[in-house]
């Protein structure tokens, strides 16, 4: 709160004296700690972000062909509808499965929220490439899975591993995490003395809490559901490695390109289409709901 | 880009672009070069590294006193990259067929002549495309033995069969040797097979897209899949599948229409450990060293002096013997050298359709 205190005084400052605002604002202390990070973030991620764009648009030859070949191609264009599309079920998913958690463990607090949270930090906190094979091993067909649906009778079991399922669902399982956290934030700031106010004017729970809680609790989900999606739209191991042939990302697709065509001018390509998609959406959650309240 | 020899900075426009961009800040870092020498070399890592490590690597250090690193796994986009960016990481590397037709058609490799290796110490077609011919292995079908205990399909035709042998399929996410089988399995003669007729082969992948669970790209995966019955009938290679055999995993294989793929040497264009590079090339392919190395990976030896030093009981397993070579094709590097990068882009198509 402080640092938000100052604005308005910068902003006074700067309009009057421009190039003492300047200064001034150069040798702030803040200023001074965000240096390193700035230079760090310059020299590693903008550098090489320019080496891409500029290879997008050169290789191999100068102009927009590579860019004019991907949205000719109805190939190209299928895997970023699919893309999206599973991004947008997966978020879905991940919605479901967090909600629950988060609720409980802001309502709850104490051991049971404790407990949950930590549960939800050390799935956090696991490789994604770790979690993927560990799905391999629970869907595969000696899993505990298979087992138990072969104890259960089903025959033939059926085959859980490589399908457009067992992707998503370890997809929406690694993304929940992310959204837990988003949602908890947000449901802890929740007054309870609303839902007790709703409940001495007669609501019942669920009544209670589809028209006072739920809403309220909509600015993590909205934060929630844009973190997902957009993690989601980068995903490249797990899709690759039990999803179906034709499971397909456009990560995926970047991959192949390098790999096995070669082709670093399409490669880039997609990956600033990617990219583009990703900052798209950024702005759409800024221009509607603010950027800085991502990670409050 | 772990960017490991200043000397591989010479000053060139696209140099020193990466220079000033990613690399920028490693430079102070950057290891100087060595009063002892060392080549880099990119292999496969696990028992292909270990049986380089012993055969070649070790020996050839205590020949010539240079040093040999390695760099795992196998990236054929990393040679690419490296010759693009003039930042290298290893010099020399293993290439299949379909990799050496397109590295030498990008002019990724350091050529060949008989001042790098003189032609006495090779034999005659040893250079392929600037790369030595090394070892050959072969894609052959697999199946698990205790899901077909009256035998599994013996040739393309019966592994497509999928009324007579039902069952899970796996195939390597690699178009050259795919649509080999592709065209056999529809009755192509191995002799008509290059160059292939794609619209044929990829009408005939189609017939068995739905049953191919699985397209591998890791040879340890290829195992896993089998090993765990995950799948049942499988296109891999005879060095991964006789693994398993060893391991007495329940499977079999059947060396009839395999294909032979052949790995060749190559030196990276421009690295400036070229001269080095190519006298390992020139040791590693010699009779006997190359006689054990491939026999203690079920490889075939390409220089045909290296059959001299191997027992016949050896000799039988391995892709190029007599007996399994005249089963089997031969991927044709040249016949195939204009098809592969639009066959590679088409079946990448045709996977995610």
């Amino acid at each position: 709160m402080a640092v938000e205190l100052t604005r308005p005084a910068l902003a006074a400052e700067a309009s009057a004296l421009p190039a003492r605002a300047l200064l001034v604002t150069l040798l702030r202390p803040p200023v001074i700690l965000y240096v390193p990070a700035a230079l760090f973030l310059a020299a590693f991620f903008l550098v090489p972000l320019g080496l891409v764009v500029w290879m997008s648009v050169s290789d191999p030859e100068f102009g927009f062909g590579n860019y004019a070949t991907f949205f000719a191609s109805r190939y190209d264009l299928a895997v970023l509808a699919r893309t999206f599309q599973t991004a947008f079920v997966v978020t879905l998913a991940s919605l479901v499965f967090a909600y629950p958690i988060a609720y409980v463990a802001a309502r709850r607090g104490g051991a049971v929220g404790g407990f949950l949270l930590g549960v939800v930090a050390l799935s956090f906190w696991t490789s994604f490439l770790v979690r993927t094979y560990a799905w391999m091993v629970i869907l595969g067909a000696k899993g505990p899975v298979v087992g138990l649906l072969t104890a259960l009778g089903v025959s033939p079991p059926p085959r859980l591993l490589f399908t457009t399922f067992a992707a998503t669902f370890a997809m929406a399982h690694m993304l929940v995490p992310f959204m837990v956290l988003a949602l908890y934030a947000v449901m802890k700031r929740i007054d309870e003395s609303y839902m007790r106010a709703a409940a001495s004017l007669g609501a019942r729970p669920l009544r209670a809490f589809l028209t006072v809680y739920f809403p309220q609790s909509l600015p993590g989900v909205v934060n929630g559901a844009t973190l997902v999606f957009i993690t989601c739209l980068g995903f490249y191991v797990t899709p690759t490695l039990i999803g179906s042939p034709q499971d397909k990302m456009i990560a995926g697709r970047i991959g192949q390109e390098i790999e096995q065509l070669l082709d670093f001018g399409a490669a880039s390509a997609t990956s600033m289409i990617l990219l583009a998609a990703a900052l798209a959406l950024f702005t759409l959650y800024d221009r509607f709901f603010g950027l800085d309240r991502m990670w409050r | 880009m772990t960017g490991d020899d200043a000397s591989s900075l010479r000053l060139s426009r696209r140099k020193l672009l990466v220079a000033a961009g990613a690399g920028s800040l490693s430079i102070p870092f950057i290891r100087r070069a060595r009063a002892a020498e060392a080549i880099y070399v990119n292999t496969w890592g696990g028992p292909w590294e270990e049986a380089a490590r012993a055969v070649l690597f070790d020996p050839f250090t205590q020949a010539t006193g240079i040093e040999i690193k390695t760099i795992a796994p196998v990236s054929f986009a990393k040679l690419a990259a490296q010759v693009r960016t003039g930042v290298y990481e290893f010099d020399v590397t293993t290439l299949g067929v379909s990799e050496l037709a397109r590295a030498n058609h990008a002019n990724l490799l350091d050529k060949y002549d008989e001042s790098k290796i003189p032609a006495a110490s090779l034999w005659p077609g040893a250079v392929t495309l600037n790369g030595v011919n090394s070892h050959a292995f072969a894609n052959v079908i697999a199946y698990r033995k205790d899901k077909f205990p009256a035998g599994g399909p013996k040739n393309w035709a019966e592994f497509w069969d999928t009324a007579k042998f039902p069952g899970s399929r796996c195939l390597q996410n690699y178009s050259a040797r795919v649509l080999a089988f592709a065209l056999m399995a529809d009755g192509v003669a191995p002799t008509d097979l290059f160059p292939y007729d794609l619209d044929r082969a990829f009408k005939s992948l189609d017939r068995i897209k739905k049953d191919v669970r699985v397209w591998w790209s890791q040879s340890p995966q290829s195992q896993q899949l089998l090993r765990d019955g995950e799948i049942e009938l499988i296109g891999m290679w005879n060095t991964s599948a006789q693994q398993l055999i060893d391991q007495k995993v329940p499977i079999a294989l059947s060396y009839d229409q395999a294909v032979i793929d052949v790995a060749a040497w190559v030196v990276a264009r421009g690295t400036p450990r070229t001269r080095n590079a190519w006298r390992f090339i020139e040791f590693a392919v010699q009779p006997e060293r190359l006689a054990q190395f491939a026999q203690r990976n079920n490889y075939g030896p390409m220089n045909p002096a290296s059959f001299k030093s191997l027992p016949p009981e050896v000799v039988a397993r391995m892709p190029t013997s007599p007996e399994n070579l005249a089963k089997a094709v031969v991927l044709n590097a040249e016949k195939l050298g204009p098809q592969f990068d639009v066959m590679a882009k088409r079946f990448e198509q045709w996977l995610s359709s």
